[in-house]
């Protein structure tokens, strides 16, 4: 893979050539000045950069630079979410690594890593609901010139956002089959033990009288809070695979499919090509109706009138 | 040595080195180097949010300084005048340059005087200059291709242009190989050895720096040959899968149009055909149709397998494994439905025009003796109504080619009857044929009967019977790449350009087809490369011809010879 890098040469003839033209204002204060990367950006960034821009430093900026100037406003937002998905993927490895910490053998209850890993579900679900809240704003504001830009920062950003709740709900989905299992292998244990208990005491059974003593009745009570807790813990998973689904729903209107014809750029670069022609020849036919329409239907019954007025004229001159 | 790849390695190197966004700015042809091998997703990902044409961009005046420009050009006169204009009034914040193949000074010169506001970041040389449709097949879309069928003498400077073109893609598969071929061309060729000269005079004087690199034992190999030396394959009616879609339907730049081939839902009018995205067509790309058709039926069972089984979502769990598989299962459904409507459009295609029947005797006519029999098929076939044009003027050049000296006057009977036979038949298009590509014009035995051997072979194949009536034919290129593999390519029929010659086998070869490849010669290379014989084939040529195409070539230069020939 050989390349040739022709900058060097290219800015030999650029100096020699400056030096030899007139000094026409000191037009060229652009290069490097009044360029600053933002350096926080780079902090962001985990293996892909948004941010770095160039932006414009008011201190050094002159006049004479034209093409220089702030960014438009949806840069803005599309930074606010690119800085969102970071933070969702930090703290999406922190939740990895809590639902390893959960699922190792310990001798507390676990209540301490089972509600840290709600918190951080709960943040990171938030973070994604909040970036594509604002996703959708990127599209509604702005300028129309550079909306086919938007369209594709959206689509990209919308890409990241995507494979990141996939990736959410795997984790949560592993996790909570591991949890099953270990459950089910402590249950089942459970279940057996209970089981021969019952054997035991069924033979007692049948002598004492057929009402709850007290030692049922508060193990009745006892699993149906328990019932009640699981209930409601599976209503809250329900309900964020519910919330992810929307997103993935709302998500999967913006994400091109790879592999297929929208996936081409030269399809795409057609695509606006056409749509273009298509609105010069709009244009064109609008201009034609104006035309027709207004001015030269005006300017006709003037010229019309004209003549009628000056034949008027002359009457009235022969006449009297 | 694999093209898609190396080509996708220049855009990573472009694209990675340049943070924030931007906006990758193209001509018509780099357009199609960068789309083979390149996706939309792939672009955004490198926060590419824009791609434009350069006429295009040139138009808008709105600044947009956020974002940063990367050009990816030809060095032709007019990008160079597009990006003048461009680089006096900026519209982006910083201008990179990258070429696709060598800059001349002057150039340079007039890009460094209009550069007046510092703008432009770098200038680089990236020779990714040819689009890479396969791993091991590349095509240069070179324009106005019948060129390769003129003399020199009726138009030289579009003749040089065509040239030139062809020797900078040559030159720039080399050099993103990091190599210096030897070179070899076909005899008879006139073009051929035009261009084989001027990029032995390219790669050894003029940039013989560039192309100076880490000597390998063996040199590579480059062979440039000349279409007119096996006119047969081309003709031919194809019955492989990749062929047979591009002959039938038509392949650009490995996507299908099939906007005018009937009513289909809009996500289907023009469909991606490229073995790299595609493992179903990966898979099937050289199958004969007869066995694509049982894949896709394969193919569809499992379909609906999956379908099936996303029906009945009763628990939480399956709609989580639901919703995880399905951008999978939409891939699925979508790949599904665009080889079911490629297959159903080609059989439709088929019946219609009784290819089976044709196709059979263009087979024998490429592969078998027996002028009698030949003639009377040929006739038969002109005289059946719904054998189309295209399909009779066909055969009858492909008995033309095959029967040239044996009997003028069956053939001048049946020049007769095809011009009574197709109102549309331009009168003296397959005498022109036989002209550029008659059997004195020919390098190699294209009907394998010129020594004792090849005759011996074919047979030896005749006796043993074939497989499959519809494709025994072997182009001309599967012997040169045997002799090439066994060391046994002539020197006679190939000769060396200047003083470098070749010692031993070499084990990297370029073969550069002048007028255009086929996909039957690209599944060839892509077989025998499958063999590991120890020697590599690329396969390039300067567009990708099906008969369609090979036959308005024909006529174009046909036209303009004769126009010519009238004035002087």
């Amino acid at each position: 893979m050989a390349t040739r890098n022709r900058t060097f040469l290219f800015r030999r003839y650029r100096d020699a050539l400056k030096s030899v033209r007139v000094p026409s204002g000191r037009s060229a204060v652009s290069d490097g000045g009044a360029m600053i990367e933002m350096a926080d950006a780079s902090l962001l960034k985990q293996n892909r950069s948004y941010a770095p821009l160039s932006t414009h430093d008011p201190g050094t900026s002159s006049v004479g630079t034209p093409m220089m100037g702030l960014p438009p406003a949806w840069v803005d937002v599309s930074e606010e979410i690119a800085a969102n998905i970071q933070r969702a993927r930090s703290k999406m490895s922190e939740l990895s690594k809590a639902h390893a910490q959960a699922l190792m053998p310990s001798f507390g209850d676990g209540r301490e890593d089972q509600h840290r890993i709600e918190a951080l579900t709960h943040e990171v679900t938030d973070l994604l609901k909040k970036s594509e809240r604002s996703l959708r704003r990127l599209s509604a504001a702005g300028r129309a010139e550079d909306s086919t830009v938007r369209k594709n920062v959206q689509r990209s950003l919308a890409t990241d956002l995507q494979s990141l709740s996939m990736e959410l709900r795997r984790k949560q989905s592993m996790y909570l089959k591991r949890l099953q299992q270990q459950k089910e292998g402590s249950d089942g244990v459970d279940l057996e033990m209970t089981l021969n208990g019952m054997h035991s005491r069924s033979e007692d059974d049948d002598f004492d009288d057929f009402g709850f003593n007290e030692h049922q009745m508060a193990k009745l009570k006892k699993s149906e809070a328990f019932t009640m807790e699981r209930d409601r813990e599976i209503q809250q998973v329900a309900e964020s695979v519910n919330e992810l689904a929307q997103i993935m729903k709302d998500l999967s209107v913006l994400v091109i499919d790879q592999g297929t014809i929208v996936d081409r750029i030269d399809h795409n670069i057609q695509n606006v090509a056409a749509s273009v022609d298509e609105g010069l020849k709009q244009l064109q036919k609008a201009e034609r109706h104006q035309k027709q329409g207004g001015m030269v239907m005006c300017a006709t019954v003037l010229v019309i009138m004209c003549f009628i007025m000056l034949v008027l004229l002359i009457f009235k001159a022969i006449l009297f | 040595m694999v093209l898609v790849s190396s080509a996708r390695d220049y855009i990573n190197r472009m694209l990675q080195d340049i943070s924030g966004m931007k906006v990758l700015i193209l001509d018509s042809q780099t357009v199609s180097v960068v789309s083979v091998v390149y996706s939309q997703s792939e672009l955004l990902q490198k926060e590419v949010f824009l791609v434009e044409l350069v006429d295009a961009i040139s138009m808008s005046k709105e600044s947009m300084s956020h974002l940063k420009a990367v050009y990816f050009l030809r060095p032709t006169s007019e990008n160079i005048q597009h990006l003048k204009r461009q680089l006096a009034k900026p519209r982006f914040g910083e201008y990179n340059l990258f070429f696709s193949n060598m800059l001349n000074t002057t150039q340079l010169h007039i890009l460094a005087d209009s550069d007046e506001h510092e703008v432009v970041q770098q200038v680089q040389e990236f020779f990714a200059d040819f689009v890479a449709n396969e791993p091991y097949h590349f095509s240069l879309n070179t324009p106005s291709n019948y060129m390769y069928m003129l003399p020199a003498v009726i138009d030289p400077p579009n003749l040089q242009n065509y040239c030139d073109r062809i020797v900078d893609g040559v030159a720039a598969i080399f050099l993103a190989f990091k190599r210096r071929p030897v070179i070899r061309y076909s005899r008879t060729s006139d073009i051929a050895k035009r261009i084989a000269q001027e990029a032995s005079k390219l790669m050894y004087q003029q940039e013989s720096g560039l192309f100076d690199f880490r000597r390998t034992e063996i040199s590579p190999l480059l062979l440039v040959i000349d279409r007119r030396d096996d006119p047969v394959t081309p003709l031919l009616n194809q019955w492989t899968y990749q062929a047979m879609v591009h002959e039938l339907i038509g392949i650009k730049d490995n996507k299908v149009d099939l906007g005018n081939a009937g009513k289909f839902s809009k996500d289907q009018q023009e469909v991606v055909l490229s073995s790299e995205q595609d493992t179903f067509f990966k898979s099937n790309m050289y199958e004969n149709f007869g066995d694509i058709g049982m894949s896709i039926k394969r193919m569809v069972d499992d379909f609906q397998q999956v379908a099936k089984s996303n029906q009945n979502i009763q628990t939480i769990e399956d709609m989580a494994k639901f919703v995880d598989n399905y951008p999978e299962y939409r891939k699925m459904q979508g790949n599904v439905s665009k080889h079911v409507t490629l297959v159903t459009e080609m059989s439709k295609i088929v019946e219609e025009r009784k290819l089976m029947l044709v196709s059979q005797t263009e087979q024998e006519l490429a592969c078998n003796g027996g002028q009698g029999a030949a003639f009377e098929a040929v006739t038969n076939l002109l005289n059946n109504q719904s054998v189309s044009d295209i399909d009779r003027l066909r055969l009858v050049m492909l008995y033309a080619l095959r029967y040239e000296k044996e009997s003028p006057l069956q053939l001048m009977q049946l020049f007769n009857k095809l011009a009574s036979r197709s109102p549309k038949y331009k009168p003296g298009l397959v005498q022109f044929l036989l002209k550029q590509a008659g059997v004195d014009r020919r390098t190699g035995d294209l009907y394998g009967n010129r020594d004792i051997l090849n005759i011996a072979r074919n047979m030896a194949r005749g006796l043993k019977g074939v497989e499959n009536v519809y494709t025994q034919h072997q182009p001309l290129l599967f012997q040169t790449m045997e002799s090439i593999t066994k060391g046994r390519l002539r020197d006679v029929d190939y000769p060396f350009v200047g003083n470098h010659f070749q010692q031993g086998r070499p084990q990297e070869v370029v073969i550069f087809i002048v007028g255009g490849t086929t996909y039957e010669e690209s599944r060839c290379v892509a077989l025998q490369n499958g063999l590991n014989s120890g020697t590599r084939f690329i396969l390039g040529g300067s567009s990708l011809l099906n008969s369609k195409r090979f036959l308005k070539d024909l006529e174009e230069a046909q036209r303009i010879a004769r126009s010519s020939t009238g004035v002087v």
